[in-house]
């Protein structure tokens, strides 16, 4: 049952992997997230060198974003308008971010910038998501209604030049911030091999106010297109995409995504969150406990020269 | 300083013996691969290979064979975590030269007891004789824009960075030292196995076998071993690095190709 990987080079259980893939989906489809976060440190646990599992697993990321893409489309869910410069903005994050981990993995510090940002992000997202929903959550229980949110956007956000209408988002906000937005996922997405859709949608929400509709469906849009750049870029600069790889995972992944979308509709939307949070807070302390923890090997073969 | 440096480059012929006109008063050892082409196709999952070899040898003194396999140089870049205000962090990485991206012993006995230190060293047997070298002098090489300090004062750590190689490869299963490795199935005819982890780097291999007696070396056999990628995992390969960015482009194809479809299936029900 074992499988040898063409560019890993190494020799894996493939039912192991398309069980991880259906697993991961599983998990995609109920948060409706890319699951990128959790893929890669399983990915690496399982002997598969770090550079390429982080760059195989974006075409996983296309895959499900893909699938996400239609249905949210279906559904008038995507604003395809301020998508496009969320997208082009991490167009260019992604060419950052692929030279800028090409150059770290070159230094022998590519694993220590991997794990520093799970655990800011995943750390910080995490426990965000964990305090919002528990207190709404307890309110529900109290029978307290909660107290009126300030609908406001930041003032800011209309100082900026170069501003756009975007009716379907309900906006008529400066094209900087949703450019920056975009950039800043495309340098995650190059890093961690996430999509990014962690950042973008509280973002798109608590900063941008977009109708609450459309932010799903438009944050998969603009992560398809940041991790297909990625995945190029990745395959032409650095050699590590593994299409065999890719391919057993998408495929469990596909499966595993719909039957989690059919199930997401039986929960609230607080509980949810609150084991998202849950999750992604787990990943990042998990991935950040290595800074702390004394390694039991301090020597570790950087990869570069040859490969 | 830098005394625990193996010395310069061993003579590998000058120790054989002449063995191109074999008489019939002559120790001599051949040997034969029972695979001498390793594919490595997609399921491949590592290889054992069989040799058998044979000893001539008309005297009554007792034989030591020793089987060594090298496979083709990988240079290796290795990192240490050092601890910085709690927190682990990588130094920055030193380059060694020269380290076999494979290496196995195999022999009768134990290699210490097959020959001495200095004999064993001369003739480069043994995972610990190795010339994995980290140049003296700092060298500072630029790669794809990056500096690459490629040593610098290791100094007294430097037996600890050696060490960290062999044992980092050995735990990839790449480095073995196998003391009974080598075994006499009858009088002058010996087997030994060779086992290949998935991890072995394609390329060519040598294998040399030793004949040993009283501690010296009396004669040398040498083969060639080739572990290659064939069928797909070679297109693969060859794609992925002779046209990455086509190779890219139909990562993403597929995958969006294959988002869609799930979609589509999935739809009505």
């Amino acid at each position: 049952m074992d499988i040898y990987l063409p560019i890993a080079e190494v020799s894996v259980n493939w039912p192991l992997l398309m069980l991880l893939g259906a697993t991961v989906g599983f998990v995609s489809g109920l948060f409706g997230i890319g699951g990128g976060f959790l893929m890669a440190p399983i990915l690496v646990f399982m002997g598969i060198p770090p550079t390429v599992a982080v760059a195989s697993q974006a075409s996983h990321v296309v895959a499900s974003s893909t699938s996400g893409v239609i249905r949210y489309s279906v559904m008038k869910g995507v604003d395809y308008k301020i998508g496009g410069i969320m997208a082009a903005g991490g167009v260019f994050g992604a060419l950052v971010g692929v030279e800028l981990f090409r150059y770290l993995r070159l230094l022998g510090q590519a694993d220590l910038v991997v794990a520093v940002s799970y655990l800011i992000f995943l750390g910080s997202i995490g426990s965000m998501m964990v305090f919002e929903s528990l207190t709404k959550i307890l309110q529900r229980v109290r029978g307290e209604t909660p107290p009126r949110k300030e609908r406001r956007r930041p003032m800011w956000l209309y100082g900026l030049p170069f501003r756009m209408r975007f009716p379907r988002s309900g906006l008529y906000i400066s094209a900087i911030p949703p450019i920056g937005l975009g950039i800043f996922a495309g340098i995650l997405s190059a890093i961690m091999g996430v999509g990014g859709g962690f950042i973008l949608v509280p973002a798109m929400l608590y900063v941008l106010r977009m109708k609450a509709n459309v932010v799903v469906g438009t944050s998969l849009f603009q992560i398809i297109v940041t991790t297909a750049v990625t995945t190029i870029l990745q395959a032409g600069r650095n050699q590590t995409v593994d299409i065999v790889l890719s391919m057993i995972l998408l495929l469990g992944g596909v499966i595993g995504a719909q039957y989690g979308a059919r199930l997401s509709g039986r929960f609230r939307a607080e509980e949810m969150r609150a084991a998202l949070g849950f999750i992604v807070l787990l990943v990042g302390i998990q991935m950040g406990l290595e800074l702390f923890v004394r390694p039991s090997e301090l020597f570790l073969m950087a990869p570069g020269v040859g490969n | 300083m830098f005394q625990d440096l193996p010395p310069p480059p061993p003579a590998y012929e000058a120790p054989a013996p002449e063995q191109t006109v074999a008489t019939a008063s002559e120790v001599r050892v051949a040997a034969a691969l029972t695979d001498a082409q390793i594919k490595v196709d997609t399921g491949f999952s590592g290889a054992s290979i069989v040799l058998y070899g044979a000893v001539f040898n008309p005297t009554d003194v007792p034989a030591d064979v020793v089987l060594v396999v090298r496979g083709p140089d990988a240079t290796v870049r290795l990192v240490k975590k050092t601890r910085h205000n709690g927190v682990w962090l990588n130094s920055r990485p030193v380059v060694f030269e020269g380290a076999p991206g494979f290496y196995m012993t195999a022999s009768t006995r134990p290699l210490p007891d097959v020959a001495d230190f200095g004999q064993m060293r001369r003739l480069g047997v043994g995972v610990d004789h190795l010339r994995i070298n980290a140049p003296e002098e700092a060298t500072t090489v630029t790669r794809y824009g990056v500096r690459d300090v490629v040593i610098s004062r290791l100094g007294e750590d430097y037996l600890d960075w050696r060490r960290a190689v062999i044992r980092l490869k050995e735990t990839a299963g790449l480095y073995k030292n196998n003391p009974d490795g080598v075994s006499f199935v009858d009088r002058g005819l010996f087997r030994a196995e060779v086992d290949l982890p998935a991890t072995a780097p394609t390329g060519t291999y040598f294998a040399e076998v030793w004949l040993f007696q009283e501690g010296a070396p009396v004669s040398v056999s040498n083969l060639t071993l080739t572990v290659e990628k064939v069928g797909l995992e070679r297109s693969i390969y060859q794609f992925a690095h002779r046209n990455p960015w086509m190779y890219g482009i139909l990562c993403v194809f597929l995958a969006a190709g294959i988002g869609y479809a799930a979609s589509r299936i999935f739809r009505d029900r």
